[in-house]
């Protein structure tokens, strides 16, 4: 069995202040393996977004975070790796996508351009008109059909459900072993987000993509992952395959997380305490099929 | 049968004109009843914000007449018009001054409105906190120093404080986290039955409106397209928009997987 895409293990995180230091991360481990979609679920604080920072080793750049534990990528310690190759890593093996489509794309040169660019730190020497080739047949695959007016355009000529498609293409472009998505689709309307989430797990199937998908939404995760690890606090509380945490949730963390949302079937709003001691009970393991 | 308390007839609102005009808002009509929580639902660009506006008197209607316990509101609203109707907004942390004291922004509620004698008002900003489950010390903090859950219960206090009578929730629960948000959702219907107000709740939330609404309209490109009972709308929603608006929710149990699914396999039906 090969290695897995990602491996964290016992991930520390803190941060040096004013009042001295936080901690953020109190030594979480997780794993992603091959073309496998992998949740961490969390509320605002609990650490999710800071975990992708690190594995794209853009927290490491940041002098007053301390990093302690092991982040391997395909087998390789970051420890081991320089700043450049760890710059490397981005946008060619691993890469992102962020929640604001609009936002995150550059707003002063055209979708074309920016494809351009994307496909150049896997193949520096891609002729424009390769690249433009090469994205208009990633953008046929997130059903963009008229990719020539979309590669032409800026992003605020497009709609927010269009740029996170053309996002979605961008980030699997130099097919990436690794794509880590930051809550995707949550600023989009609803039937846009369905048709989104629908369209980018059909996408990682076909390409065989690991996915780190960090999202708040529980509804969305469990139609995308095939796995979750619950996040609380800066400790992983309860973590299986998606199935089996849905069914029969263990944690009184995550027990309380999923009676908070509002069903769709009615039942009104539930009576849950925001904060509980319970919360900070030991993590619970629902077994995967085919590994330890 | 009692006289609404709010009431839309044929409120349209175009913004700019000629060949540029976008019409927002075309021949709303609905009515709300006093103690009742209508949720407005629809997707950006629906209409549902501007409607809401309409409602508040930020800009007035370009066509048709709002009604506030039958008598039609003006263009420009009056002191007492403001005060019956009050909003809360989405971002608690933007909708509060912040360079003022929680105290402060409550206080200038009371001020404005000229409610009780001047000498009870800092005994009322600590009832009014109170009565949304904070602290009457809270008064000396600044937003800054609550979280978003608590910053919302200020913001809600605030709307009350003007002893208001309709309430337009604009997204209320949306930028905060799920055990937050039920806790605020459980505090508004609270409050909605000791004070018998009446809420006009605007969300894209379908889940969150299936379990606090007594009635829903569902908005489309400046439409509404639907309107009904909670209960019927999602047993038995008329319009293929809502069917499809409904069907697309991410949910978390296996009962709402065969909600979705029968809604989704009716609007195959209705598209062959």
């Amino acid at each position: 069995m090969s290695a897995p895409t990602l491996d964290i293990e016992n991930l520390k995180l803190g941060f040096k202040g004013y009042t001295g230091y936080t901690e953020v991360l109190h030594g979480i481990s997780l794993s992603v393996n091959p073309g496998e979609r992998v949740a961490l679920v969390g509320e605002s604080g609990s650490g999710k977004s800071v975990t992708a920072r690190i594995v794209l080793g853009l927290l490491q750049e940041l002098r007053a975070a301390r990093i302690e534990g092991r982040v391997r990528f395909e087998g390789q310690d970051l420890d081991s790796l320089n700043r450049r190759e760890r710059h490397a890593l981005r946008g060619k093996a691993m890469s992102m996508i962020f929640q604001d489509p609009t936002s995150s794309l550059n707003p002063v040169f055209r979708i074309g351009d920016q494809f351009h660019d994307v496909l150049r730190r896997a193949d520096p020497r891609i002729t424009r008109d390769a690249a433009l080739g090469r994205a208009a047949s990633i953008l046929a695959e997130v059903s963009v059909r008229d990719a020539v007016r979309v590669l032409n355009a800026f992003p605020f000529q497009l709609s927010g459900g269009l740029n996170q498609r053309v996002m979605i293409a961008m980030a699997l472009a130099n097919e990436p072993a690794l794509l880590i998505a930051d809550e995707p689709g949550t600023a989009l309307d609803v039937t846009v987000q369905a048709q989104t989430l629908h369209l980018m797990r059909k996408l990682v199937e076909d390409h065989h993509t690991a996915v780190l998908f960090i999202s708040h939404n529980l509804g969305v995760v469990r139609e995308f992952a095939d796995q979750i690890y619950v996040i609380y606090k800066g400790r992983i509380v309860e973590q299986g395959p998606t199935e089996a945490v849905f069914d029969g949730p263990r944690h009184p963390y995550t027990r309380a997380l999923m009676a908070a949302v509002p069903r769709l079937t009615g039942g009104g709003i539930p009576d849950i305490d925001e904060n509980s001691p319970d919360f900070g009970a030991p993590l619970e393991t629902h077994e995967r099929e085919g590994r330890q | 049968m009692t006289a609404p308390i709010l009431e839309l007839a044929a409120v349209s609102k175009i913004f700019g004109t000629g060949a540029d005009a976008v019409r927002a808002a075309q021949s709303i009509s609905f009515a709300v009843n006093k103690g009742e929580c209508l949720a407005i639902v629809g997707e950006s660009g629906s209409g549902k914000s501007t409607v809401a506006n309409m409602i508040l008197g930020i800009y007035p209607p370009s066509g048709g007449e709002i009604r506030l316990n039958g008598t039609t509101l003006p263009a420009s609203r009056k002191l007492e018009h403001r005060r019956a109707i009050q909003l809360v907004q989405q971002n608690p942390l933007s909708s509060l001054n912040p360079r003022r004291s929680i105290g402060a922004s409550l206080r200038l509620a009371l001020d404005v409105h000229g409610i009780g004698a001047r000498k009870e008002r800092a005994d009322l900003v600590g009832g009014l906190l109170e009565e949304v489950g904070l602290p009457a010390d809270f008064a000396r903090r600044s937003p800054a120093a609550l979280s978003g859950g608590q910053c919302q219960r200020v913001a809600i206090a605030r709307a009350l404080a003007c002893q208001s009578e309709i309430v337009v929730l604009d997204e209320p629960t949306s930028a905060l986290d799920v055990l937050v948000q039920a806790r605020v959702l459980k505090l508004l219907n609270q409050l909605r039955e000791t004070r018998n107000l009446t809420f006009v709740f605007i969300t894209h939330d379908l889940s969150v409106v299936r379990n606090i609404a007594s009635r829903i309209a569902v908005f489309e490109k400046g439409r509404m397209v639907e309107l009904g009972q909670t209960e019927d709308l999602f047993a038995n929603p008329a319009h293929s928009y809502t069917r499809r608006l409904i069907s697309a929710v991410p949910v978390v149990t296996r009962e709402e997987d065969a909600l979705r699914s029968s809604l989704a396999a009716g609007l195959e039906e209705t598209t062959k």
